[in-house]
């Protein structure tokens, strides 16, 4: 109605036959959404029930007669076009017309709700500031999220997120595939070509044209995907561009790369670009023999190869740059950088002073993420612990590295402790269930895949037109390639309520978490087979789902859920743990932790994570390097992170070590803590409750890095 | 002692046929895709990647993990002669390789 009715064009009214007079002169005035004062058109409601659902026009004119007589009895001078579309679904519930009333609803958000939007900070992403542009977010998704439930998933789906039983991320960005990781040789050697862009920017000549590229081409995909845009080989790629460059200049372009990442509040809702940089010490073997790229586009007559000290220049500073922080010495929040540390690695020069390097900064800031490829093994990694690992295809695209780019399109989680709570201790009952839900997961999965396909095929006239260019002839979202997340949360609380004992307390309970695991593995390849999409597992980060999930279970599971659900509920501070991971309170040293938690991650194909709390400790780089050396070659840990603790004080702008209630400089009160939730650093001001319960129970490894074997 | 396999793996097809792995008292689990409870005692050895590389693989009662045929083959002999069990020497030759590249998860 007021967001459909166009000024109609007088008709004689059916209304005529019914035996009713056309009322269009009725002296009444409608506001319309389309900023319009209409007069009042019966018409307009018979218009829109034809249009928008599928029942006949003899109906249509009967409820917009209704309709009216109800309106001109009011004595109402102005109607809005929302409250008739709602009088409009009232009408067609007691003509028992659901589904028309489904088809006909009207999406969007009461005046309450967007007055508390204006004013209060939403915190379901921690990393969205507050302001104008994140209330525009949280309205848009709010209504993208309501079309999603009612018009792209089945009810079924719908149903199953709405009442717990999975999580459909980012639901708001229904109409974009989930994470991106790409290569900076696309940018390279088709320079800034963005349909409708309003210029045209030829490959870049110089590296901080290079720099100013990758960062607009970053804010660019950001805003056509809901999670994070990861980068490969950084620090390899820009190596042709840094011969001329002397040590500062290259310190420079390391400093502006972070800077420009971190600053840039252009993204969704005004949030920093979700950015992930991929770091090697050595040349990874797949890029060895590949003609490197230079300014201009331009071939250098090199190979990657040639370029190892230019590489490791540029990594070096860029670690440099972590190490001392911000203007206030704070953590850089993003980009992040990720490591690789591979064979290669300790066979490459100077490996040791590197390790020891980013295992200060590791220890000093918390940037430093270690991705261990064993073997023959790589991968690209990005958000909070997403990767994909390359394959036999992507080693041949790695010869022409523009071709490299992956994208998951979406993530679905599944609440594994509300299986336990159904199962009732019944172990065949556990693992159907568990399947049921992830056969839920790949449907969820095939109707967005549906949806995003049609957007797709509208090509570059389309509202997804970057993701549909072609500059090497393969649309650059390949959605044939396209990863699809199968998450979990909570398998500690499911082992619980299942077994008795949480996943640190025995080895049962350990080898019952490891068969579910192993469970939803086999059945994501099975379904893989079936449908042709590729499912995968991946640890969910669940900075919000883990608080959703708890907090309906404690709703509809009360007497059980409240047994196991982590956290403080008088506070409303409840969660359950993310993934497989073990409690965060549970008291064990750094080294147990990641070799018991790596044991899940082979079956994870899609990236798995162990977090280290250090808290205030400040291990020594060297006995940190001895650590991630021990983890790479005796634990089948796939990528790991060690989070300290800052507070920053927002009197004398001062940081400090450690979470404190007032700041040890100035002492004021007037402070924030700074740390990393689920896989990014953050303010705390900004969290949930789920996880500022989880912050509180945190074990923190303080100095027990001497004892690693 | 566990010994992981493959339904179509020859290489573990020729320790099944030497070895009477039972009366030795040798564990053999199937990795066949529809076991999970085997995929999560391969998991709780850390032996997925190496699953993912070759098989068979074994796991003796130490917890330690042999990869390499051969190696199998040789603490097979050990325990048969230590437990019994029937035991049908190769005949000599070039030891089996896995043809059609299926001895791997």
């Amino acid at each position: 109605m007021g967001v459909v009715m166009p000024l109609a064009e007088k008709r004689t009214s059916t209304a005529a036959s019914l035996g009713r007079g056309d009322s269009t002169d009725l002296a009444l005035f409608v506001r319309s959404s389309q900023d319009d004062i209409t007069g009042w058109d019966r018409q307009r409601i018979v218009e829109a029930l034809l249009r928008e659902t599928l029942i006949d026009r003899d109906t249509a004119e009967r409820i917009s007669i209704e309709i009216e007589e109800t309106i001109s009895s009011g004595k109402v001078k102005t109607v809005t076009g929302p409250l008739i579309r709602e009088m409009v679904n009232a009408k067609l519930l007691e003509m028992g017309l659901e589904e028309a009333r489904r088809r006909h609803t009207r999406l969007g958000v009461p005046l309450y709700d967007v007055d508390q939007l204006l004013v209060q900070h939403n915190k379901e992403n921690a990393n969205v500031p507050h302001g104008p542009e994140a209330t525009n977010l949280t309205l848009a998704e709010g209504i993208k999220k309501e079309y999603a439930l009612l018009h792209v998933f089945s009810p079924e789906v719908a149903d199953a997120h709405l009442s717990g039983d999975i999580h459909l991320h980012d639901l708001g960005f229904i109409d974009r595939p989930y994470c991106s990781g790409q290569s900076l040789e696309y940018i390279k050697k088709f320079g800034l070509n963005l349909p409708h862009a309003l210029s045209m920017a030829a490959p870049a000549k110089h590296p901080e044209v290079l720099l100013a590229h990758m960062i607009k081409f970053a804010a660019a995909l950001q805003s056509h995907f809901a999670g994070a845009i990861g980068w490969d080989a950084v620090n390899l790629f820009y190596a042709p561009y840094l011969e001329e460059l002397d040590d500062r200049g290259v310190k420079q372009l390391a400093q502006m790369l972070i800077f420009e990442f971190s600053q840039q509040a252009v993204a969704r809702g005004g949030q920093a670009i979700f950015s992930d940089i991929n770091i090697y010490w050595e040349v990874p073997k797949h890029f060895e023999d590949v003609p490197a790229i230079g300014p201009g586009g331009k071939y250098t007559g090199k190979t990657y190869a040639e370029y190892e000290k230019q590489a490791q220049r540029f990594a070096w500073a860029l670690f440099e740059v972590y190490k001392k922080g911000d203007a206030a010495g704070r953590p850089f929040f993003f980009p992040k950088p990720l490591v690789h540390i591979t064979e290669k690695f300790f066979r490459t020069e100077g490996h040791m002073e590197f390790l020891e390097h980013i295992c200060e900064v590791a220890a000093e800031k918390g940037n430093t993420y270690f991705v261990f490829d064993r073997g023959e093994t790589a991968k690209i990694s990005e958000c909070c612990r997403l990767s994909f690992k390359l394959e036999a295809s992507d080693f041949e695209d790695a010869k022409e590295p523009w071709r490299m780019r992956y994208s998951a399109l979406q993530n679905v989680t599944i609440n594994l402790p509300r299986l336990a709570y159904q199962a009732k201790g019944d172990d065949t009952r556990l693992f159907s269930l568990l399947t049921r839900k992830i056969e839920l997961a790949v449907k969820a999965h095939e109707e967005k895949k549906k949806f995003i396909e049609k957007l797709m095929s509208l090509g570059e006239s389309g509202p997804l037109s970057m993701l549909a260019m072609k500059l090497d002839g393969q649309t650059y979202l390949r959605l044939h390639r396209c990863s699809y997340l199968v998450g979990m949360v909570g398998l500690n609380e499911l082992v619980k309520v299942h077994f008795g004992q949480e996943l640190h307390e025995s080895d049962e309970a350990m080898k019952l978490g490891l068969k579910v695991i192993a469970h939803m593995n086999i059945i994501c390849h099975k379904l893989s087979e079936a449908t042709g999409m590729k499912l995968v597992l991946e640890q969910t980060p669940a900075e919000s789902t883990a608080y959703r999930f708890a907090k309906l279970d404690m709703t509809h599971y009360g007497d059980q859920a409240q047994e196991v659900v982590q956290g403080n509920p008088e506070r409303g501070e409840i969660y359950y743990t993310n993934s497989t991971l073990y409690h965060v309170g549970a008291r064990m040293n750094p080294i147990q932790r990641v070799e018991r938690e790596g044991l899940f991650h082979p079956l994870i194909e899609a990236g798995s994570i162990t977090h280290i709390w250090l808290g205030e400790a400040r291990p020594d780089k060297k006995a940190l390097a001895g650590f991630i050396i021990n983890v790479f070659r005796h634990t089948q840990n796939d990528q790991m992170a060690f989070s300290p603790e800052f507070t920053s004080c927002l009197d004398c702008g001062r940081t400090s070590r450690g979470l404190q209630e007032e700041c040890p400089y100035c002492h004021s009160a007037h402070v924030d803590g700074i740390t990393r939730i689920t896989g990014y650093f953050t303010k705390i001001s900004s969290w949930n409750k789920g996880k500022l319960g989880e912050l509180h129970e945190r074990y923190r490894n303080d100095n027990q890095f001497a004892g690693a074997r | 002692m566990t010994l992981f396999t493959k339904t179509d793996c020859r290489l573990c097809d020729q320790l099944k046929k030497k070895f009477d792995l039972g009366t030795m008292g040798v564990k053999v689990e199937v990795l066949d895709g529809n076991d999970a409870g085997a995929l999560a005692h391969l998991a709780w050895h850390g032996l997925v990647e190496a699953a993912r590389k070759s098989l068979p693989l074994l796991v003796l009662d130490d917890s330690s993990s042999v990869i390499e045929y051969a190696h199998i083959e040789r603490h097979l002999v050990d325990r048969a002669r230590k437990k019994g069990g029937g035991y049908r020497p190769r005949a000599a030759g070039a030891a089996p390789v896995c043809e059609g590249g299926s001895c791997s998860l």
